[in-house]
């Protein structure tokens, strides 16, 4: 291996660092690159490349990666299986801090329809055109906000009335989609003041915003809150 | 410990738990492969999940005898990424005739905003950003011998190339990437 010379070192350079140099050449490798200065330079420089990345961690993988991945293969039978799991959020609900975020939610809407000053069991068809909804949401953005405040705290006794009176109040554990107040029937309910409002035409009555909030309160909220929204969709001023 | 092989075996009978296994196992090296042959996080993450659905449909078509599972998915993951080099490429190439010239890899990865990940390290940054500045060739057979860890006869199943290209592309792209570093200003010490 006298013929040892730069480009050899250079193009063998991988094989020895990796120790697949047969001895012979390795020793022929090793007498070159510490004779030679630019060799010795590249093996000191390769060398330590080498040595960092074998050194360096593998990434971690990214959280939402292997959920992903068993999503798209095992589909939804990794988790609670199909619709449970789109509804496993549910009972975090459930929780003080977000039940009074509902009640707020829920407070916003009924301000802004209650601002309107309409009559839910006049509602037209015309009304649920996302223009004319549009339209009067708008004109009434300013009007509703003044008025937001006092009725939030209002709306705000209300529930700590209701939290007091029902401090057992269990959510109900079926979820039900569809609106339908007459559904609330589950125990512990209520008290018989609020249960004798919650009639089958929520927003009927003078004290809608109370019989609601009620309703979010005993527990079915799913299904009254969809009775809010659609039976207060504001109609159109003209 | 279940062996790979078992595992595959349980999938292929419809085991749900067994795939689950695989795919914890070994989500973090086609991962790894993804983030450091493309240098994005996001994009990884995409091929990973393309990678493990081409498993999860071909898994019954994978024989031991032909090598192991590990070497088997990064062949697939392999194959892929340099599917998604050539699409991302012609993209580019679309879009403008200027990038078609040999400088397109710098350009690409100077224009990437630095990722979360690889600012984790600063080593690891700046070998990222060298490794984009290598050929895919070259690239490639760095990140599986020094960063995957694959020896010389599985890299050489892998790329389906000769041993002797094998071993000239590592050695190329070693030398390649030492020097883009050090013109980068760094230069690993022992
Ligand atoms: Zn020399």
């Amino acid at each position: 291996m006298t013929d040892w010379n730069c480009a050899r070192t250079e193009e063998r350079l991988s094989e020895y660092l990796d120790g697949i140099l047969s001895p012979a050449e390795a020793a022929a490798f090793s007498a070159h690159s510490s004779s030679c200065d630019a060799c010795g330079k590249l093996v000191a420089q390769v060398g330590a490349l080498v040595h960092h990345m074998r050194a360096l961690d593998a990434l971690e993988t990214p959280p939402q990666l292997i959920p992903k991945i068993l999503e798209s293969t095992l589909g939804p039978r990794t988790q609670s299986a199909g619709w449970q799991r789109w509804f496993a959020w549910v009972p975090q609900l459930w929780q003080p801090r977000f039940a009074m975020g509902v009640i707020t939610v829920a407070a916003t809407i009924l301000i802004a329809l209650y601002t309107t000053g309409i009559s839910p069991t006049k509602l037209k068809k015309a009304d649920l055109s996302p223009t004319n909804v549009f339209r009067t949401a708008n004109r009434q953005v300013h009007l509703t906000y003044a008025r937001s405040a006092k009725f939030v705290n209002d709306l705000r006794v209300v529930y700590e009335i209701q939290t007091r009176l029902q401090p057992d109040a269990e959510p109900s554990p079926s979820i039900t989609p569809a609106p339908a107040p007459q559904q609330n029937t589950q125990p512990p309910a209520v008290n018989p003041q609020e249960k004798s409002q919650t009639s089958p035409h929520p927003g009927h009555s003078q004290s809608r915003n109370g019989t609601m909030l009620a309703s979010l309160l005993s527990g079915n909220w799913t299904g009254n809150f969809g009775a809010v929204v659609i039976c207060n969709i504001p109609r159109s001023p003209q | 410990m279940e062996p790979d092989a078992q595992l595959v075996q349980g999938c292929l009978r419809g085991e749900g738990p067994a795939w689950e296994e695989l795919v914890r196992r070994h989500t973090r090296r086609v991962f790894n492969l993804c983030y450091r042959f493309t240098g994005n996080s996001t994009e990884a993450e995409d091929l990973s999940q393309e990678v493990f659905l081409r498993i999860y449909r071909t898994l019954a078509s994978y024989r031991p005898a032909f090598g192991a599972f590990p070497t088997w998915l990064t062949s697939v993951t392999r194959n892929l990424l340099v599917d998604h080099y050539r699409r991302t490429r012609r993209d580019r190439l679309t879009d403008s005739i200027e990038d078609a010239m040999p400088k397109l890899e710098n350009k690409q990865s100077a224009a990437r905003t630095p990722d979360k990940l690889a600012l984790a390290s600063e080593l690891s940054a700046q070998l990222q950003q060298g490794l984009g500045r290598l050929s895919p060739e070259l690239r490639e057979a760095v990140i599986l011998r020094d960063l995957q860890g694959l020896d010389y006869s599985e890299i050489q199943s892998v790329l389906e190339v000769p041993e002797g290209t094998v071993k000239s592309r590592i050695n190329r792209g070693r030398i390649e990437l030492a020097r883009i570093l050090e013109e980068m200003g760094l230069r690993p010490q022992n």
